[in-house]
């Protein structure tokens, strides 16, 4: 559904590039993470495929539409909701999607349905210069699912929002990836990325580092250890044991077997830890 | 793609009457309009209007139809009430014997007037007749309603470029801008849509100024044709600096600024002598004061209208050709 090949992107039209030599796929009905630190060419990327920025040097198509030249046709098949909220202040709810479906030459869903789905149809007919930001962000996500998108671009979904509306994003998130669609996730919260995406790619300083799912990059780079806590002579014990050594293995059996367990877990290692294991850097 | 410049036009307009910086630009060229009607409303008295009553023979209302307006009234209570109003209306009636000439008192020197004009009418078979003559000085209209209607035109065309400015400035702050680029509307769709409140605005204007001035019956046509042509140069202007400018009092002060040729144009126009006027064939506000000078006055042609209405555009050409990258460029 998004085929990238060699792209190249410099702000500046020299040397210095944003993004370089960046090659990936992302096939249709996946969630594809793409994941990076502030500045690492996420959004650079992101511009490129949502023909907000032009192609310099490269290849790029998505659902089928050559980004050199886009038609403005594509945009009735793909959907880009932005980090930063951006609807018309002096507008209700409901008159900024009423608006934005008007522009589409495809069927639409309806503005309260979407409203409902995001929990602002209470306050539908308000202006929208009066909601708070986690309200704006919440409109400005759904007016990107207005035209039920094929590929649709998600540009930091649930930052600065509170956890329970963080979790209602999550969830329609998920629905639309049941019903098959294509999603395009930037972020630098792995927790998100863990969650929702089928594979991620690890971007930093404009060069794509990595590309695994999250759980193969877990069992690659995670550490295979069990952390158990015991309790032995009125107090509680702690032990770090691989579960990949037979000795480590036997003593984990015997404390099983002869110890009142109070805890234990697996040491699995977080996309963060990986991300810094793989890039050197952390994701601030 | 029609429906799509609508939709862009009308989030505008939906947007304009919600926004009070919006509604002071549509509202404020109409109280300048009133306040020019307010100072020119004297002008009226350069005719010798008369009202009459049934004594007063048709020969002499006949003769007094040469000066200015007359009106016939049906009794001595009505002519007396209508010299009461507020218009300067002076009344004349037949005692049998001579005329009498009734005004409010604060005519000056009408009454005279047209006691002379009377005087000259009951005169004429005489051997050596009193003669009356009116001449003027070749104004038809004062200095201030002439060159103040045409001065207001030419403004309120510049005031459909600020309401796009202050459109596109809060499309950028809002980043609304964004998401209308990826969206099926096309660069030329959008770029028509927020043009249309560009011309919208200064017609509704100009109809509504002339109209307040009361100009009579002057050709709208051409005033709806010099007024788009200048509106063009304005929507072009409107457009670069809406996206050259970030906040609002940025782009009010950019905007400010536009006033300056606008009023240069006009000023010289009016003061500089015939040999010095070719200082001025640069700025398409000269070429559009002429026009409408000449439409005040009832002189207006067509071949002249097209010719001065070709200069603008031709002008407005070269600006769009050294400031269509730019513009480009700012809405991507």
């Amino acid at each position: 559904m998004i085929n990238v090949e060699k792209l190249y992107y410099s702000y500046t039209k020299d040397n210095i590039f944003a993004v370089k030599d960046l090659s990936f796929q992302v096939k249709e009905g996946e969630v594809f993470g793409f994941l990076g630190p502030s500045g690492a060419g996420k959004s650079t990327t992101q511009g490129i495929l949502t023909g907000l920025l032009p192609m310099q040097q490269g290849k790029a198509d998505v659902a089928g539409f050559d980004m050199k030249k886009p038609p403005r046709e594509m945009f009735n098949r793909i959907g880009v909701s932005f980090e930063q909220s951006n609807v018309y202040e002096k507008l209700t709810a409901r008159e900024n999607l009423d608006f934005y479906k008007k522009l589409f030459d495809v069927p639409t869903l309806d503005s309260l349905e979407l409203l409902k789905l995001a929990g602002l149809d209470h306050v539908a007919d308000k202006k929208a210069g009066t909601f708070s930001k986690g309200m704006k962000h919440r409109l400005t996500f759904i007016r990107s699912m207005i035209n039920n998108p094929e590929v649709w671009f998600l540009d930091e979904p649930t930052t600065g929002l509170d956890p329970a509306i963080a979790s209602q994003i999550k969830d329609i998130i998920k629905d639309r990836h049941k019903e098959g669609r294509t999603i395009f996730l930037t972020t630098h919260n792995m927790f998100i990325a863990d969650e929702l995406c089928d594979r991620v790619g690890f971007i930093i300083d404009g060069v794509l580092k990595l590309i695994d799912s999250p759980r193969n990059l877990k069992l690659q780079y995670g550490e295979k250890f069990v952390d158990v806590e015991y309790r032995l002579d009125e107090s509680t014990k702690k032990e770090t044991l691989s579960i990949v050594k037979e000795e480590d293995r036997h003593r984990l059996n015997e404390i099983i077997n002869t110890r009142e367990i109070e805890l234990m877990h697996t040491k699995e290692a977080t996309l963060e830890e990986i991300f810094i294991k793989v890039t050197g850097r952390g994701l601030v | 793609m029609f429906s799509k410049i609508m939709r862009v036009a009308g989030i505008d307009i939906k947007i304009g009457f919600r926004e009070t910086t919006i509604l002071y630009i549509l509202i404020f060229p109409l109280i300048l309009a009133f306040i020019l009607k307010a100072l020119t409303a004297s002008n009226d008295i350069i005719s010798l209007n008369a009202v009459i009553d049934p004594s007063v023979p048709s020969q002499m209302e006949e003769y007094l139809e040469q000066y200015g307006k007359v009106e016939r009234v049906d009794s001595r209570e009505d002519m007396d009430e209508r010299v009461t109003k507020t218009d300067d209306y002076l009344g004349v009636f037949w005692n049998g014997e001579s005329y009498t000439i009734v005004q409010q008192g604060n005519e000056e020197d009408l009454g005279e007037v047209l006691e002379f004009v009377i005087n000259s009418m009951e005169t004429r078979n005489l051997d050596i007749p009193a003669e009356v003559r009116i001449s003027d000085v070749g104004w038809t209209l004062s200095p201030m309603k002439q060159y103040g209607g045409s001065l207001l035109v030419i403004f309120m065309s510049v005031m459909g470029g600020m309401v796009i400015v202050l459109n596109l400035i809060e499309e950028k702050t809002s980043n609304t801008l964004a998401a209308m680029n990826v969206s099926p509307v096309t660069r030329k769709e959008y770029v028509m849509g927020k043009s249309f409140i560009g011309f919208v605005v200064p017609i509704f204007h100009v109809i509504a100024t002339l109209l307040i001035l009361d100009y009579g019956d002057i050709d709208i046509l051409k005033v709806i044709v010099v007024t788009l042509s200048i509106a063009v140069i304005s929507v072009l202007i409107g457009f670069l600096i809406g996206v050259t400018n970030d906040d609002m009092m940025g782009g009010i002060a950019s905007m400010k600024a536009v006033f300056m040729p606008v009023l240069a144009s006009v000023f010289g126009a009016i003061f500089l002598s015939a040999k010095w006027q070719f200082l001025l064939y640069w700025s398409p506000f000269y070429w559009a004061f002429k026009s409408m000078d000449a439409i005040i006055l009832k002189q207006a042609t067509w071949g002249g209208i097209i010719v001065n209405t070709g200069i603008i555009l031709g002008l407005t050409g070269i600006v769009f050709l050294l400031l269509n990258k730019r513009i480009r460029e700012g809405l991507n």
